[in-house]
């Protein structure tokens, strides 16, 4: 079953999340997704995640398609001027690929090449636009397509907003499904009692929210985050569990289990999850989580 | 100096429609230079809007009032006693003006008067060109005193590419090709050799990619 349908069936959705190699070889790439074929309903390929160079994200879902395997192609405003991000979208959409999710991106200046130079030529509500009128038959010239792709919509979410941002996160939530979205993935989650808190103010019946399941390394990546990244909260008590665990790894797959299930049990629409690096990890964490 | 242009008056009657004492602000620096925000634009302005609204049958007061500058607090606080009584203020100053009155009067509705532009030059009464983009890292000494990032429209550093035709540009037959200038002038320089040289990869760090700027002072800072 596709993405589409099965969002609007309300079917339990999971995504992982495959980063392209930075470099040529794809091999550990299709090894990997291999590893978990079937068991997941698409690959979510990031698009030079945190500004990191990799292979683009359209490489990685040519890949995927290729191998007859449904992909999620992230489009990103970072990088790409409206010229470039229709060129791609029009190429994913001949190479098959069903599923789409614009992101913002994160500011070149954290990444691994600061001396780029910034595109953000469109922002995300004028690139889910154009992702909508693509579907329409035109590009943004307002020129007829041969052929026009149509997708299942994305894009994300910041559970983690608050103060005067968590009003205008909610408001550009209703602009964003306004323009066509279908799900919202959201940063990860790790504080079920906060995630809750925002999504009880979403109205969860016009878009599907999808979750990101991060899979923590180690207690001092927890920390890291919980310190550092802002708007995500890791409790004390997982950041301990880690911590007293024989075998750490073991416990970070527990805990990414566990938080699916606990994700499922509230009703969630799906989860994503990213394991940034691990993705040999994925089948023990679908096992944990039963899925 | 900062370029600017005349906003079409239509726009500014949107925008303040509906305002009844409105103080049109003008700037005494860069945009008197290029003739969109002086002290005399600022009563064609007022002028016009005043025979507009008085058509209309909208009573309303304009005042005008020209700063030596709008970019500065000292001259912003010059306002500061009689700023109260207007419902909004259309500053005439570029971009930088418009949003030092913003922040500073925080309460009021600030409009922008015109559309800035860019740095540029007075290339004749009527005419401004662009000189600079201000990307934080002048290569000029490279370039013969020429600036391929303003200049050239595909911001080239190697060189001009093939669309170049009789030293003007394809994009546009009045546009000068910055490369044809800049080896014009290596040559004049007895430098031509310098063109051999490739140059390095452009660090874009130092323009926008690393966010908003400042430039911070210790030296002078009080």
């Amino acid at each position: 079953m596709q993405l589409k349908e099965k969002i609007a069936a309300k079917k339990f959705v999971v995504l992982g999340e495959f980063e392209p190699p930075k470099g040529a070889d794809f091999s550990s790439f299709l090894k990997n997704v291999n590893l978990i074929r079937g068991r997941v309903d698409a690959f979510v390929v990031p698009e030079m995640a945190n500004a990191v160079l990799k292979a683009s994200s359209l490489g990685g879902c040519a890949f995927l398609e290729r191998e007859g395997i449904g992909a999620v192609l992230q489009v990103c405003c970072r990088d790409r001027n409206r010229l470039a991000l229709q060129a791609d979208i029009l190429s994913a959409g001949a190479l098959g690929v069903k599923n789409i999710m614009g992101v913002t991106g994160v500011d070149i200046s954290y990444g691994d090449h600061p001396h780029a130079r910034t595109v953000n030529d469109l922002d995300i509500l004028e690139l889910l636009d154009t992702i909508n009128k693509i579907q329409g038959g035109k590009d943004l010239a307002g020129v007829d397509l041969r052929g026009t792709p149509q997708f299942c919509v994305g894009s994300t979410v910041n559970t983690g907003a608050s103060g005067g941002l968590l009003e205008i996160e909610l408001e550009n939530i209703d602009k964003k499904i306004d323009l066509g979205v279908e799900y919202l993935v959201t940063n990860p989650v790790f504080d079920l009692r906060r995630f809750q808190q925002f999504v009880k103010r979403m109205d969860t019946e016009r878009v599907a929210v999808i979750p990101t399941v991060l899979l923590l390394k180690s207690a001092g990546m927890a920390r890291y985050i919980d310190r550092n990244v802002k708007g995500i909260s890791i409790p004390a008590e997982m950041i301990r569990d880690i911590q007293k665990a024989a075998d750490k790894s073991k416990e970070c797959i527990r805990i990414a289990g566990e938080t699916i299930n606990r994700l499922k049990d509230i009703g969630m629409a799906g989860v994503l999850i990213s394991t940034v690096g691990w993705e040999d990890r994925l089948p023990q964490i679908l096992d944990m989580a039963k899925l | 100096m900062i370029v600017a242009n005349k906003k079409p008056i239509e726009e500014i009657i949107d925008m303040v429609k509906g305002y009844r004492k409105l103080l049109i602000l003008g700037c005494n620096e860069c945009v008197t230079v290029c003739e969109a925000g002086g002290k005399k634009e600022v009563a064609v302005l007022a002028s016009a809007l005043r025979m507009y609204f008085m058509n209309e049958g909208t009573k309303i007061e304009i005042d005008e009032v020209t700063l030596e500058r709008q970019c500065d607090h000292e001259y912003l606080e010059e306002i500061r006693n009689s700023m109260d009584q207007y419902d909004a203020v259309v500053s005439l100053a570029c971009g930088v003006g418009v949003q030092f009155m913003a922040e500073k009067y925080f309460g009021s509705p600030i409009y922008p008067g015109v559309n800035t532009c860019f740095m540029g030059v007075t290339e004749e009464r009527g005419v401004w060109s662009e000189r600079c983009q201000g990307c934080g890292q002048c290569i000029l000494d490279r370039t013969a005193g020429i600036c391929p990032i303003s200049r050239c429209a595909k911001r080239l550093l190697n060189g001009p590419c093939g669309g170049s035709t009789k030293g003007k540009c394809e994009i546009s037959k009045d546009l000068d090709c910055a490369w044809q200038i800049i080896i014009d002038r290596l040559k004049e320089l007895d430098r031509l050799d310098d063109y051999e040289e490739i140059a390095p990869i452009k660090d874009w760090s130092t323009e926008r990619a690393g966010g908003p700027r400042k430039v911070v002072r210790e030296d002078v800072r009080q």
